[in-house]
């Protein structure tokens, strides 16, 4: 969203108050349910977008799917952040492996990295905006894309899309090392060398080092990105597993907005809980079973 | 400065537990320890991950004490047509929320705000980003 500036004000107000008189209309009041936005919808369970656009997927001079605009959402999303149910998964199909269900059961949901302002990782995505970045220009003569997010603590991912391979042993990280290739109109992007910290949704999923994930991304129409994401991970499920997702583009005038998480974190404050002093790397312990 | 009518009601209702944003709204607030008050605004800090709303409320034996409220972030306040000069120092306002889970501490996740010129504001304290 763009600043408000004095010759906006009188605009800003007008929005003001349809916003406030939206927002008075659904407030929760006493003895009411409170509304219960969940993932994805939860940005626009509070934020009033209009309906996406719904025309033609804009296309480069190459002929290439322009996948730039501002998208929000796309993966799990929000304080019940669920991989399998926000990914349209069915029950069992995210399979962990027994030490994996051993380390849920005993897992401080607290201990959340993305509360303490550390990165959502690749798989989760916060409801705010986010955008592909080209470098040195959009479509099929694009080497680097970088993939800005507001709201994964205000991160970025870049994805070579130069024909490189992955490093054979990539030095761990949050994001992950990742390159990308096209298969006709969808940007496939495959990342590994993930760190084993990041939980890739809010009940501490994990994802180890020995971790893949492939995202696909599909412009379906103006407004609305299909992004499917595989996890193939053999040190913590007992197969694959591919999860659907869709972002929808902002409003035109939206933007990313600067969010330096760790300005006035007060976590754990109301909770009586210290900030945690390591993020473990998530790893099967010695003699537990995992597949080839 | 305007008498303050102040009452802090905790109140038990069954309430899920909203979905919050940023930090864990479960582990920091607690949906059975409803509360309720009019205060004055000491000050807005409009920051991330979270803006905070503090509000001196004056109890039933006359003690002030500064409540934290915290609202969602700038990124979900913004879209929503907030502005850092929505409520002000000295706005007398009505507060509904959900009390933290530390006894005592004056902490709170708003979930209505009302301006006593009308005005409701979606605080997003509970239910954001």
């Amino acid at each position: 969203m763009r600043t408000l500036g004095s010759d906006a004000k009188g605009i800003a107000m007008k929005r003001l108050i349809l916003v406030l008189a939206l927002a008075g209309g659904t407030a929760p009041l006493l003895g009411q349910q409170p509304q219960q936005p969940q993932g994805p919808a939860a940005l626009g369970a509070g934020v009033r977008r209009p309906p996406p656009p719904t025309g033609p997927s804009p296309r480069l001079p190459d002929g290439t799917i322009d996948l730039r605009g501002l998208w929000v959402g796309g993966g799990p999303s929000g304080e019940r952040a669920n991989l399998e149910v926000q990914g349209g998964l069915k029950s069992g199909d995210i399979s962990p492996l027994p030490w994996v269900k051993d380390y849920l059961a005993k897992v401080d949901l607290q201990k959340d990295p993305y509360i303490w302002c550390m990165p959502m990782g690749v798989v989760r995505k916060s409801p705010l905006p986010w955008r592909f970045v080209a470098e040195p220009a959009v479509g099929k003569a694009a080497k680097i894309l970088y993939l800005i997010e507001e709201g994964g603590t205000h991160s970025y991912r870049q994805i070579f899309v130069d024909g490189r391979k992955h490093p054979d042993d990539p030095s761990p990280t949050w994001m992950g090392d990742s390159i990308g290739w096209w298969e006709g109109d969808t940007l496939v992007v495959e990342t590994v060398g993930f760190n084993g910290r990041t939980w890739m949704d809010r009940r501490a999923l994990p994802l180890t080092e020995k971790g893949k994930v492939t995202e696909r991304y599909t412009r379906l129409n103006m407004g609305t990105l299909e992004r499917v994401v595989t996890v193939d991970d053999p040190d913590a499920y007992a197969r694959p597993f591919t999860a659907r997702f869709t972002a929808r583009l902002s409003n035109p005038e939206d933007d990313i907005l600067e969010f330096i998480c760790n300005e006035n974190n007060q976590a754990g404050l109301g909770a009586g809980t210290e900030p945690p002093r390591e993020f473990p790397v998530v790893a099967p312990p010695p003699g537990a079973a995992t597949r080839p | 400065m305007k008498r303050i009518f102040a009452v802090a009601i905790a109140l038990i209702v069954a309430l899920p537990s909203f979905p919050a944003a940023h930090h864990s709204f479960a582990a920091e607030y607690d949906d059975s320890k409803r509360v309720q008050f009019e205060g004055v605004v000491t000050k807005l800090e409009w920051t991330n991950p979270h803006a905070r709303l503090y509000v001196d409320v004056t109890d039933a034996s006359g003690k002030v004490v500064n409540w934290n409220l915290e609202l969602a972030g700038l990124g979900l306040l913004l879209r929503n047509g907030w502005t850092r000069n929505s409520v002000k120092a000295g706005d007398k306002i009505k507060v509904e929320g959900f009390a933290a889970r530390v006894a005592n501490s004056y902490r709170a996740a708003p979930s209505v705000i009302t301006t006593t010129d009308g005005r409701s504001l979606f605080a997003g304290g509970a239910p954001a980003p």
